[in-house]
């Protein structure tokens, strides 16, 4: 059925659902942040290049700065938030530490959703694919090295 | 997806960040995160113009929206001028505007839209100015001055400045002209680098709340006292009632050193009494900071001896300064100290200007001035070699410093390791080896120094054996006040994982830089070193007397404080601890005393801002292998060999880091960063679209090599500085991969695809 | 502002008669409203989740009906659009990023018209057509006569684009995309250029259609080129290309520069697109496969 949306509309994020009443010209990005209140999920530009907004949509990467939240109706959203498993970091999170791909940390929420999504289509990528993969989300600090070490054994050790 | 034991390929996990569970989690709170109570958005109007007198200013409009809280112009603050080697800026513009990014107001409201509207609401009237954004010509006599009232301006004493020249400098040693006329060889180089931006990945915010008399600043500066300093100088305040607190920091390479918008934020609060909240855009990220990277046009002149010994070097350098000083009054002999390089020089004169433009101000970003000045004089580097018929390697292993050699400003060096840092990044690159066509594996070396300047700390352990380190240094990413918990624990002998950290908080902690000049681990560390020394002493005595033995002979190891040579009277540190808890605590504090300058000798230097000295000298080799599309000039970096003498080395991975998203960022200048400006002085690309850092599709992969010499006069077990080194070389070095490629260099930076197609075709028309 | 989730065509049509503007990934449409491009239309239908627009497949003549909503992530990856209109998954391959990739359609990436889109120099060489369709009917129209200019489409606003119908391909038939880019991943096209080639039995072209993107107002098809050889088609396909471009000069590229990349993008598209029309099989994107695309650490 088609959906008429005005103001009030009802998002899903990691499994919770939660209603809110916002202008349907609001990205998901700032709903997410202040509405719901989860600010794991990072904003580092207006021209959807840096990628620290990525968020999980139906299993799917999406730069929530540049997408409607009221598009993201009736769809899942994982956020970093999202990403744990139970009390104990997902592989991927232990990885990144391990392997030193945090410094600053303000890429890595996004970083880990696009390394979520790319381990689940592609389970066993090459180096390229990792670069690929990743290549929307932008990290000044680390070099990428350690981010692609990281991923790399996430995928070797599952 | 289970847990399997560490990947075979890789040593077991060495360094886990203690902030690092928070920013896996999305736990971590950076300055944009927070909020409190009643907050308001805040909004500036910039200038938008490049240079213009302001004939009109009324913000009655935008005081007048429902929903605006404040509106504050430079009528509403004290009337301070400042900067920290020349008075030259004010919070507001007054009269005049001198870049695109000046603040002429801010306003506070409800909601950022509002403000945003009552920002554009302010009528603002211009009347225009010559803009100037050639260096050469603001140094002409009769060049528009980009501040009329320059001489009236106060400065550091040493600062020498003249009309346009913000701040110039000189090293001169022997008679390089008497030299130069001897020499069997003269090659002349000039080479012109574009600006381009530290761009960290989060834009700053500043959150500011008042309580009474006291205000409380959450910002995302690498520097939080020296805020502090710029709130209270420019508000009138004493130290004692400005708090400045940094949450998690988005990284900075030196975007976020110095004081920016604390004062206006707090000025805001004050005057809506509620809570402001400031968080820039990427645009305002780009443009309004004065931190951006300079860019620079170098001429250098070498002398040789027909077997390639340097004998003379001249060189005159011109520094785009922007509009106002910042941080930038040191660049002038920074940049001359990186044109005359790590080479053996008997006889040396050089020149640098720091000249005002109508641009976006210039301020430390990561190694200032030395990617270009580097990028400069190895692409100089590798013309001598050719000059004279030898090997580029070969040439710099013939010129370069070395343990007791002499360099270019009368430094003599004690143990380094340049050397051997030559010989490591071109073996571990496979230099010398044949290429497929296109091909070539460009080298360069550089030097940085490390800064020396008072830090403290405290450290405690509490009743139950856990430790916390209070610091007042601050953790921007590269995990140096990570690494402070590694210098307690083992003096303690504790483990890492036994501290917390509290830090970046200046009404908590002592006085230290910030994450700036690659100093924390080397200062702080020392500080900690002491601190946590002193909680040892403390321990040895309690465990003496609980074991009834003598202090001296107490060893702590393992968590535990034994009787040497006795390992059965043993008592656990945590016990000694819940003892101490009873009574005298365990708390130590430390700061020590920084290491002084190096001697200098038979140089003369004017404008001397204590950069002829390197304190505890950083070398470097990278060793970058480079493809060139010939068609289009594209060029794609390979890999990267890299060697560095940082001295030595406490937490290899957290270094290791540090070596290459220093490299990243090299490539980026060397290729796709620079910011380009219209004929008015705009930038053009302040986009992340058109403002084109490297994406991890671009990452090659990246071999270093720690040269670890335990040096003297320098930070903990005799480690230097590390954190701005790494970026200093790369650049340089795909330079001379290209130059090979092509058999000439390419004479700007950053070296599109274009530009490299014009040299391309600049020798076919040869 | 209001927002309708279409989940059938009709609804779609009728919001768009209302005067609705269709969104599908919003890759485009937000993004330009959020860095101040144009602000947001005051009424959208979002067509994401009509599942009819979202198909892949063969029509009776053996050509390809790809629906509008279909995203670049499943054109790249499609295993028959990946051996016969290769170049159009050369082009999905290089749009943004993963996420890009995933969230952005082909009809988005037609309707919004950009000189610089990189679906659209495939399309045109392919002889590909746009269905549009409206709530009094359908029409197709080929891809010159849709756009009209920079960001401008000779679709009517109650028109939506519902396919792109690919004719069949020739036997011996192959195609490539390149473009230049600076870096490897994240760029928009400076100049980019496909080609289309049938090879005789032996070996040399019998046709070639070539396109540019980024080097006028609109994609443009590159006219006068005929068989021959590879390497003397491929000499022709560069100095036509350079020769009828009429590319500006901006902040990417100058007009000297981009008129020169454009030859030599235009020359490897043939050559690319011959080499699989022999047979060969070049990985998608081709652009990663030479040149100026090779991968990072390809040194070993
Ligand atoms: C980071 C980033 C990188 C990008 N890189 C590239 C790139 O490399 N190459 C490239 O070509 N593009 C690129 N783009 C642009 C964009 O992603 C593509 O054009 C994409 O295909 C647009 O699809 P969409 O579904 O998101 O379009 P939308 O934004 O939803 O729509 C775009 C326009 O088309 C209209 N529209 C959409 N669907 C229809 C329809 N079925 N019928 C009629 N009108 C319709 C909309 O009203 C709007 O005007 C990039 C964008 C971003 C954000
Ligand atoms: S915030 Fe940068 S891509 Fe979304
Ligand atoms: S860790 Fe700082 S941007 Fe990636």
């Amino acid at each position: 059925m088609s959906e008429s949306i005005d103001r009030d509309l009802t998002l899903s994020v990691n499994g919770i659902a939660y209603p809110v009443s916002v202008d349907t010209s609001r990205n998901l990005l700032s709903v997410i942040r202040t509405e719901i209140g989860l600010t794991g999920t990072k904003e580092g530009c207006d021209d959807c290049e840096c990628g620290a907004c990525m968020v999980l949509l139906d299993g799917q990467p999406v730069n929530s700065c540049s997408y409607l939240a009221a598009q993201a109706v009736g769809r899942e959203i994982t956020t970093i938030e999202g990403v744990m498993d139970g009390q104990e970091l997902h592989p991927l999170q232990r990885n990144l530490l391990e392997e030193g791909g945090v410094q600053c940390g303000f890429c890595t929420p996004g970083m880990i959703m696009s390394a979520t999504a790319l381990l689940a289509r592609t389970p066993s990528p090459s180096d390229e694919e990792i670069r690929i993969g990743l290549s929307g989300n932008l990290c000044r600090c680390t070099g990428y090295a350690k981010i692609i070490a990281a991923v790399r054994r996430t995928a070797d050790e599952s | 997806m289970t847990v399997t034991e560490p990947h075979p390929a890789r040593p077991a996990p060495r360094f886990v960040r203690a902030d690092g569970p928070d920013k896996v989690t999305g736990s971590g709170r950076y300055t944009a995160d927070l909020s409190l109570t009643g907050v308001l958005a805040a909004k500036f109007r910039y200038a938008d113009v490049s240079h213009a007198r302001i004939t009109r200013l009324d913000v009655s409009a935008a005081r007048a929206m429902p929903g605006v809280m404040s509106v504050l112009t430079a009528a509403d603050v004290p009337d301070v001028r400042f900067g920290p080697f020349v008075q030259d800026r004010t919070l507001f513009a007054t009269d005049v505007v001198r870049f695109e990014g000046e603040i002429i107001a801010a306003v506070a409201a409800t909601t950022a839209e509002i403000a945003q509207r009552a920002a554009d609401a302010i009528v603002v009237e211009f009347e225009p100015l010559p803009v100037v954004t050639d260096l050469e010509a603001s140094l002409a006599t009769d060049a528009p001055l980009v501040h009329g009232d320059w001489a009236d301006y106060g400065s550091a004493e040493v600062v020498v400045r003249d009309r346009n020249d913000a701040s110039f400098s000189s090293i001169t040693k022997g008679d390089a002209a008497a030299a130069m006329a001897g020499a069997d060889v003269v090659v002349s180089s000039r080479y012109v680098a574009d600006g381009c931006h530290a761009a960290p990945i989060e834009p700053r915010a500043v959150l500011a709340q008042w309580e009474g008399d006291k205000v409380t600043i959450w910002t995302s500066t690498q520097v939080p006292f020296d805020a502090r300093a710029g709130v209270c100088e420019t508000l009138k305040l004493p130290a004692n009632r400005v708090r400045i607190i940094v949450p998690h920091l988005g990284g900075g390479f030196g975007g976020k050193c110095g004081f920016h918008y604390e004062a206006h934020i707090a000025a805001l609060a004050r005057a809506a009494k509620r809570p402001v909240r400031l968080v820039f855009s990427r645009r305002e990220e780009f443009l309004a900071p004065d931190r951006r990277r300079e860019g620079m046009i170098i001429d250098i002149t070498t002398g040789m001896r027909t077997d390639g010994t340097i004998i003379a070097r001249s060189g005159w350098i011109a520094i785009d300064n922007g509009a106002y000083t910042a941080d930038a009054g040191f660049f002038s002999q920074l940049a001359a100290m990186h044109v005359a390089g790590p080479y053996r020089v008997p006889n040396v004169s050089i020149e640098a200007h720091l000249v005002y433009t109508n641009h976006q101000p210039s301020g430390s970003v990561r190694a200032p001035t030395a990617p270009q000045a580097c990028w400069a004089l190895e692409s100089h580097t590798d013309e001598l070699a050719k000059a004279v018929g030898l090997e580029p390697v070969a040439f710099r292993k013939l010129n370069a410093v070395d343990t007791g050699a002499e360099g270019p400003s009368g430094q003599t060096y004690d143990e380094i390791g340049l050397q051997q840092c030559i010989d490591a990044a071109t073996a571990n690159a496979g230099y010398g080896q044949e290429l497929p066509d296109d091909e070539a594996i460009g080298v360069a070396i550089g030097w940085w120094p490390s800064f020396s300047v008072p830090s403290g700390a405290y450290v405690k352990i509490d009743g139950d054996g856990s430790g916390q380190i209070i610091t007042g240094a601050q953790e921007c990413g590269t995990g140096a006040v990570m690494t402070l918990r590694q210098l307690a624990a083992d003096e303690l002998g504790m483990a890492a994982e036994d501290f917390q950290l509290v830090y970046q908080d200046t009404s908590v902690a002592p006085y230290d830089m910030g994450a700036t000049g690659s100093q924390t681990l080397f200062n702080n560390g020392r500080a900690v070193v002491n601190a946590a020394g002193q909680i040892a002493e403390q321990l040895r005595k309690l465990a003496a007397d609980h074991l009834e033995a003598s202090p001296d002979d107490i060893v702590l190891a393992d968590g535990h404080a034994s009787v040497a040579g006795t390992p059965t009277a043993t008592v656990s540190i945590a016990e000694l601890a819940g003892i101490a808890s009873g009574g005298e605590l365990l708390i130590g504090h430390g700061s020590g005393q920084p290491p002084g300058p190096p001697p200098l000798v038979g140089s003369t230097c004017v404008g001397d801002l204590g950069m002829a000295a390197f304190v505890a000298p950083q070398f470097s080799c990278h060793a970058v292998r480079v493809k060139l599309d010939r068609d289009t000039g594209v060029a794609r970096v390979l890999a990267v060999s890299t060697a560095h003498d940082s001295g030595t080395i406490i937490n290899e991975l957290g270094a290791l880091g540090q070596v290459e998203g220093g490299v990243l960022m090299g490539i980026g200048q060397a290729l796709t960063e620079g910011t380009t400006y219209d004929d008015q002085g705009k930038q053009r690309n302040a986009a992340m679209l058109e403002y084109k850092l490297q994406t991890c599709a671009d990452a090659p992969p990246i071999n270093t090599h720690f040269v670890q010499i335990a040096t003297p006069d320098a930070g903990p077990r005799g480690a230097k500085g590390l954190a701005e080194a790494p970026n200093v070389a790369t650049a340089a070095a795909i330079s001379n991969a290209l130059a090979a490629i092509i058999g000439r260099p390419v004479r700007r930076l950053p070296m599109t695809a274009e530009r490299v197609w014009e040299t391309l075709n600049e020798e076919a028309a040869r | 502002m209001s927002l309708l989730i279409a989940t059938t065509l009709d609804d779609a049509l009728a919001a768009l008669a209302a005067g609705a503007r269709p969104i599908a990934g919003g890759t485009d449409l937000v993004v330009g409203a959020r860095h101040g491009k144009a602000p947001l239309p005051a009424s959208l239908v979002a067509i994401d989740r009509i599942e009819s627009l979202r198909t892949v497949g063969r029509s009776a003549d053996g050509g390809l009906v790809i629906g509008a909503g279909v995203s670049h992530h499943t054109i790249e990856t499609d295993s028959t659009i990946g051996a016969e209109w290769s170049a159009l998954a050369d082009a999905s391959a290089l749009v943004g990023s993963p996420a890009t990739r995933h969230v952005g359609t082909l009809g988005g990436n037609v309707m919004n018209g950009s000189p610089a889109m990189d679906t659209g120099a495939p399309l045109v060489v392919f002889g590909a057509e746009a269905e549009l369709a409206s709530g009094s009917g359908s029409r197709r129209v080929d891809m010159a006569t849709l756009w009209v200019g920079p960001g401008r489409t000779s679709a009517a606003a109650d028109e939506l684009c519902v396919a792109i119908h690919l004719p069949a391909r020739a036997p011996r038939s192959g195609s490539a995309y390149l473009r230049l880019e600076y870096r490897r991943a994240m760029e928009i096209a400076v100049v980019g250029a496909a080609a289309s080639v049938t090879l005789t039995a032996d070996g040399a072209v019998d046709s070639v259609r070539v396109a540019l993107t980024a080097v006028a107002a609109t994609i443009v098809e590159v006219t006068g080129l005929t068989g021959g050889s590879v390497a003397d088609v491929a000499a022709a396909a560069e100095a036509a290309a350079a020769d009828q471009a009429t590319p500006i000069s901006d902040l990417r590229a100058s007009d000297r520069y981009r008129r020169h990349c454009i030859g030599v993008m235009a020359r490897r598209a043939v050559e690319a697109a011959a080499r699989r029309a022999s047979g060969e099989t070049i990985a998608i994107p081709v652009n990663r496969a030479v040149g100026i695309g090779m991968a990072a650490g390809a040194a070993s």
